[in-house]
């Protein structure tokens, strides 16, 4: 069986692997490029005096974003595309040209030569994912270094080991479904919903709770303005911290109410006095650098707010949950598969 | 005398639609069986429950001893070519050769490849290329060479010239007297029929109308030319299978089920049964 598998894989492997070689080829310039810029520009501007570090970081961002954005997409689909092209026609194909009915009569059970498929073709499926996950992690380990946001939804998905639970879930699933459905374009059409719905929009979704969160109070002072949070001041309801982030870690709450010492919402006239302190001619005299008077201001006020969130040593352990879970998926697709070849009529 | 295929009340329902319904069958080993009913009469349906690619919906079925299709050992004891004789239009020959040595414990590949070079197919050819006979005879080699006990042909002449047609079967016969192996064809070429098989299995609208030794049957039916007046005073040993009226005279075709007197009774041949039964049946 093993034979026959490969034999019938051939071309559409040979195929994989030159797309394979392309990408690799891209990433591997990618990350030698990126390590040679970053080692120049951030890591020199760090042991260089008076160099504008936080400048000289944003730069190499803004440089690297969209190279190192394209091929985490792609990896983001791959899964999709393996599971399409080489999963659904692993069994439609067979109805189609109704060679079930000539391979079926040899002496191998049904359930051994899908057993066979999965496991050979699967395999390939998870590799080639793999090979491109590890790429691209290492490849994009400076830009992820300079953002430190490995949690971010694109950059979770396609970093380390996740992508590989994905090609094995799709991989699994496009055959099943191939199974029941026995039509090539049809099945792909459903493995394409299918995989687009629990592979790429629900695990970004659903990531944040898969274990409890941890919520933890920030007192408002210098430091949250540096954390990207800004105030929200509305003429009614209570003032918002929007956009702060903790490095690292995966932010549930948005928008947080910035609460007085006793836990009692804020309004607008709990920080009047800052505003009526301000003046805009201070704030043109120093647009960018020092700190937002109004800002400064409320951080003398013994303010606080509370933030929900993932920390980020939790890195590692939502991997492998996320893994993991892909994996029993993939097992319990090819459970149903190896169930249902059974009973199929021929 | 054993059985190759026992079947008891078997029975296969497509949604409503009745595909084989109580079909009790012994099929002798030995035997090259001929199984003919018009076309959506179940000839498919029970070739397919014999080789387990269709599960019965009643009933049971047993071929060689076993439920078909269940095991690798029960597998390798059957051959079966489906209709339109599918082979993997990629896969060249050769390749179909090596295909048929790797899923079969017990291939027989020098048999495979005299039989190859006789048919006079080049081992380099893909399938996909092979003319409808080619195909035909590529696809009776790899069940032949896996050396089963019982082959199965779903329609395989159907789509072939009548020499493909002929050059067919008669290499099928030649592996019939060479590897002591019982076949069953479906054909509704009943000239075909009469040539190769001993024994006919009847199928009409899903049920089985006759089974048994070719000879046997065709000595048992008779052709009858009766009065009308005198149709209800048949002997109680006959039963009539098809009746056709003109003018005052009724012509019969009647199955002697005892020692029944039958005057002016005709011989009638194969294929003159078959159809009897056929159109008696549909009027």
């Amino acid at each position: 069986m093993t034979w026959l598998t490969w034999r019938q894989f051939r071309g559409q492997f040979l195929v994989g692997l030159a797309v394979l070689a392309v990408v690799a080829a891209f990433l591997l310039y990618l990350g030698f490029r990126m390590r040679h810029v970053y080692d120049t520009d951030v890591a020199g501007c760090v042991a260089a005096d008076g160099c504008d570090v936080t400048l000289a970081r944003n730069t190499f961002a803004n440089e690297y974003g969209e190279l190192v954005t394209m091929p985490a997409i792609l990896l983001m689909v791959l899964p999709l595309l393996v599971g399409l092209f080489w999963g659904t026609p692993l069994v439609t194909r067979e109805f189609e040209n109704h060679t079930h009915r000539l391979v079926w009569n040899q002496s191998v059970t049904r359930r051994r030569w899908l057993a066979v498929k999965l496991a050979m073709v699967g395999s390939a499926a998870v590799l080639v994912t793999g090979a491109v996950s590890g790429l691209l992690t290492w490849a994009a380990s400076r830009y992820d270094a300079v953002l430190g946001s490995r949690f971010g939804e694109l950059s979770f998905a396609t970093r380390n080991i996740v992508p590989l639970g994905y090609a094995a879930f799709a991989f699994a699933l496009a055959v099943t479904i191939g199974l029941v459905v026995r039509r090539t374009v049809r099945a792909m059409a459903v493995t394409l919903l299918a995989v687009a719905v629990l592979q790429i929009l629900i695990p970004g979704l659903a990531r944040g709770h898969v274990l409890p969160p941890v919520t933890r109070s920030v007192a408002y002072d210098a430091g949250v303005p540096d954390n990207g949070g800004r105030l929200a001041i509305r003429r009614e309801g209570p003032v918002l911290v929007t956009g702060y982030v903790i490095p690292g870690a995966l932010k549930l709450s948005t928008n947080e109410k910035l609460l007085t010492a006793t836990g009692g919402e804020t309004d607008t006239a709990t920080i009047r006095p800052c505003l009526g302190a301000t003046s805009s001619v201070q704030r043109e005299a120093d647009p960018n650098g020092g700190q937002d008077p109004i800002e400064a201001c409320v951080a003398g006020l013994n303010l606080h707010f509370d933030v929900t969130y993932q920390p980020a040593d939790r890195y590692w352990s939502f991997q492998r949950l996320e893994f993991g879970g892909f994996l029993v998926l993939a097992g319990l697709s090819c459970a149903v598969a190896l169930w249902r070849v059974r009973r199929l009529t021929g | 005398m054993t059985s190759v295929l026992r079947a008891r009340r078997l029975t296969k329902i497509y949604g409503r639609r009745p595909g084989l319904t109580d079909a009790d069958l012994d099929i002798p080993a030995g035997r090259v069986v001929g199984l003919v009913g018009p076309n959506g009469a179940g000839k498919s349906t029970l070739l397919g429950l014999s080789c387990g690619l269709i599960e019965p919906s009643a009933g049971s079925i047993e071929v060689l001893g076993e439920r078909p299709g269940t095991r690798a050992a029960q597998l390798a004891r059957v051959g079966f070519v489906a209709q339109d004789t599918p082979l993997y239009p990629g896969l060249t020959v050769a390749e179909h050769l090596r295909l048929g040595a790797r899923l079969n414990p017990g291939w027989d590949d020098k048999l495979a490849r005299r039989r190859v070079q006789q048919i006079g197919l080049d081992l380099a050819q893909r399938a996909g290329r092979l003319s409808g006979g080619q195909r035909a005879q590529l696809a009776l080699t790899i069940a032949v060479a896996k050396r089963p006990e019982l082959l199965i042909f779903d329609e395989p002449v159907a789509a072939l010239d009548p020499l493909a047609r002929w050059q067919f079967l008669q290499n099928l016969m030649e592996f019939v007297s060479e590897l002591a192996v019982t076949v069953v064809l479906s054909s509704h070429l009943l000239g075909d029929v009469e040539r190769v098989c001993d024994h006919l299995v009847l199928l009409s609208a899903s049920r089985v109308r006759l089974s048994g030794a070719v000879d046997d049957l065709v000595d048992e039916h008779f052709r009858v030319v009766v009065g009308r007046e005198d149709l209800d005073r048949l002997p109680s040993g006959a039963e009539v299978v098809h009746a056709e009226h003109k003018g005052g005279q009724s012509t019969l075709v009647v199955r002697r089920t005892g020692p029944a007197f039958l005057p002016h009774a005709e011989r009638i041949n194969l294929e003159d049964m078959v159809l009897a039964y056929m159109t008696g049946v549909q009027r």
